[in-house]
């Protein structure tokens, strides 16, 4: 790395044979080629300040706005930062926090297991028997669009408010996203793989082993990060409605206490946790997909 | 060439009739005769190409070879037993190389070892890595053994292809139009290379082709199909002597002459075909000229 000269300066480089072969009208230097190191730092330094900027101005506006700018009143309802960490430490401290998450992730992981490894099974079916999915599509398209929070009167009066309802009401929410996803990532699987593993006499299981999963993974993978998201937001509604422990109880247990700060670590818990499990699938994804870096590599 | 023994490949009478999809002006479906009465025999170790018009019915040939279809009438022999699916002792070659892009150029090359041999026996994985690496290095890809498909250029994954095809040691080499997605100059370097792989392994080779300098450059014989249906027009044998040196084979007079040979078989057929506006067969049996506007624009 030099410092950038102009190319028509050297018109004996080899390396540069389109541009110093004939004279381009105006020749600029190709701009960041040769950037010092540290404008490169500064600039990516400030990029991360950028990225981070608004989630930094969003607490700050939370942590200032109670104090300056809201009448007192409002200032109860709406604790500045600092109040709703120190409770968040109490919390932590007392215990009452781990307990309240531990039962949460319980709840969700069980309901997201029994959701993904079923849908998976549903959706290689659905979508290899021609037969059963014309047979099942029209009922699955009822539930799919009967929001799950409607349901969860039902899952209560049946399954009763334990962790039994929970779960189901968690794995109910996860499993048509997953469900559609495998549908359409086996559709999708490129009709030429197939026919070359047939013509190596693949049987119908090895080439369902071999060829279609791998191939659907990705487009599997979209579902279950949605199923991740959703399972979560369903559980969190669930535990408000009828709950002895969890996250959402934490929350509206918290809210009708007036233990207004407590409320709010629940929340940040919350969305905190949701972030989590977004980046960890996503990180699985991109594990399971590394070789779809280019998007429809079936060049024809 | 004197054939005393039993032919490797020998075809009786083939016929293929599709169904056609009912569409709007069709409301009842129509059937579409792909091949109609080919016969053929072709020598173990011989290299014959097929030429014929778009819609002739070259890959519905195939797939007959293949055992990815079964012919409507006649039948299909490969070492005088008749072919009923697909096997191990042919290999297809696909003009779009259907690799598998999850899998690298070597996982990809021992996909058609993985199940259990010929004999039975199943290659551990260090045998299956070793015979990968063999053939990788056959097809002049030594060093790209952990590379994805998205990684390599199309002459590369051709050659991944065939190496992928040769690595389970068939004794036939089916090849549907391989080369047809190359440009020009790897085009050629593969034909050469193609060659010398068939003389060191003495492979019974049938290679589909649009151009008929390849047919003739490749062939032993050249096979001339009509349009559609799909008949054995005629058989050319091809005598360009001794091909060792550095020797321009294209523009030998004896090359010319057989070319120019082929080209009249082939021009009144792909007058016809045009005429009638044929185009590809897809592998579900339908055709896209079907319908009445033609779509020429596509390299099929």
């Amino acid at each position: 790395m030099s410092a950038p000269t102009l190319t028509t300066d050297t018109p004996l480089t080899p390396q540069s044979p389109a541009t110093s072969g004939r004279p381009v009208p105006g020749s600029i230097p190709v701009p960041g080629t040769g950037r010092p190191l540290v404008l490169r730092w500064i600039r990516s330094g400030a990029k991360a300040v950028w990225g981070a900027g608004a989630v930094l101005l969003f607490l700050l506006l939370w942590e200032l706005g109670p104090l300056y700018l809201a009448p007192a009143s409002t200032r109860v309802f709406l604790p500045p930062l600092h109040e709703v960490l120190a409770a968040l430490g109490t919390l932590i401290a007392k215990g009452q926090l781990q307990n309240h998450l531990a039962a949460s992730l319980t709840r969700s992981a069980s309901g997201f297991g029994i959701a993904v490894v079923s849908a998976v099974i549903l959706g290689l079916l659905v979508a290899w028997y021609g037969a059963l999915d014309r047979f099942l599509n029209p009922l699955l398209e009822v539930f799919r669009n009967t929001a799950a929070l409607a349901l969860l009167p039902v899952f209560t009066l049946l399954l009763g408010i334990g962790e039994t309802s929970k779960i189901s009401i968690v794995a109910y929410a996860a499993f048509f996203p997953v469900l559609l996803n495998t549908i359409a990532g086996v559709r999708t699987v490129d009709p030429l793989l197939i026919r070359a593993a047939r013509s190596l006499g693949l049987s119908n299981v090895s080439l369902f082993q071999k060829v279609i999963l791998p191939s659907a993974v990705p487009t599997i993978f979209t579902g279950i990060r949605m199923a991740g998201t959703s399972s979560i937001l369903v559980l969190i509604a669930a535990e408000m409605v009828g709950a002895k422990a969890g996250l959402g109880y934490l929350i509206v247990n918290a809210q009708s206490s007036f233990l207004i700060p407590d409320m709010y670590a629940g929340i940040l818990t919350v969305a905190l946790l949701g972030l989590a499990v977004n980046y960890l699938l996503v990180g699985v994804e991109r594990r399971f997909s590394r070789w779809r870096t280019a998007v429809g590599s079936g060049t024809a | 060439m004197t054939q005393n023994s039993t032919p490797k490949i020998s075809l009786h009478t083939i016929g293929k009739t599709f169904t056609v999809r009912p569409t709007k002006d069709a409301p009842l479906g129509s059937t579409l005769t792909a091949l109609d009465g080919i016969t053929l025999d072709v020598a173990a170790g011989e290299f014959l190409t097929l030429v014929g018009p778009s819609g002739s019915g070259k890959t519905t040939l195939l797939d007959l070879l293949a055992g990815l279809t079964r012919p409507d009438t006649g039948r299909v022999l490969v070492d005088g037993k008749e072919v009923t699916g697909p096997g191990k002792d042919r290999a297809v070659v696909f003009q779009q190389y259907a690799l598998f892009p999850w899998r690298t150029a070597a996982a990809n090359v021992s996909f058609g070892l993985e199940g259990p041999g010929p004999d039975g026996k199943r290659l551990s994985r260090r045998e299956r890595a070793e015979r990968a690496r063999t053939y990788l290095d056959l097809v002049g890809l030594a060093g790209f053994e952990d590379r994805y498909p998205h990684e390599l250029s199309g002459g590369m994954k051709q050659r991944v292809a065939i190496a992928r095809s040769l690595a389970y040691e068939p004794d036939i080499l089916l090849m549907d139009e391989p080369f047809a997605a190359l440009d020009a100059q790897t085009r050629e370097q593969l034909q050469d290379e193609l060659l010398r792989i068939w003389r060191t392994t003495g492979k019974t080779i049938i290679f589909i082709t649009h151009g008929i300098e390849e047919a003739v450059y490749l062939g032993q014989r050249v096979a001339v199909l009509s349009s559609r249906p799909g008949r054995l027009k005629a058989i050319v044998p091809i005598d360009l002597g001794e091909r060792t040196g550095e020797r321009d084979i294209r523009s030998d007079p004896a090359f010319v002459e057989h070319r120019h040979k082929v080209w009249s078989l082939l021009h009144d057929e792909v007058l016809k075909a045009q005429q009638a506006g044929h185009a590809k067969i897809l592998p579900d049996g339908t055709a896209p000229d079907q319908t009445p506007q033609t779509l020429s624009g596509k390299a099929a």
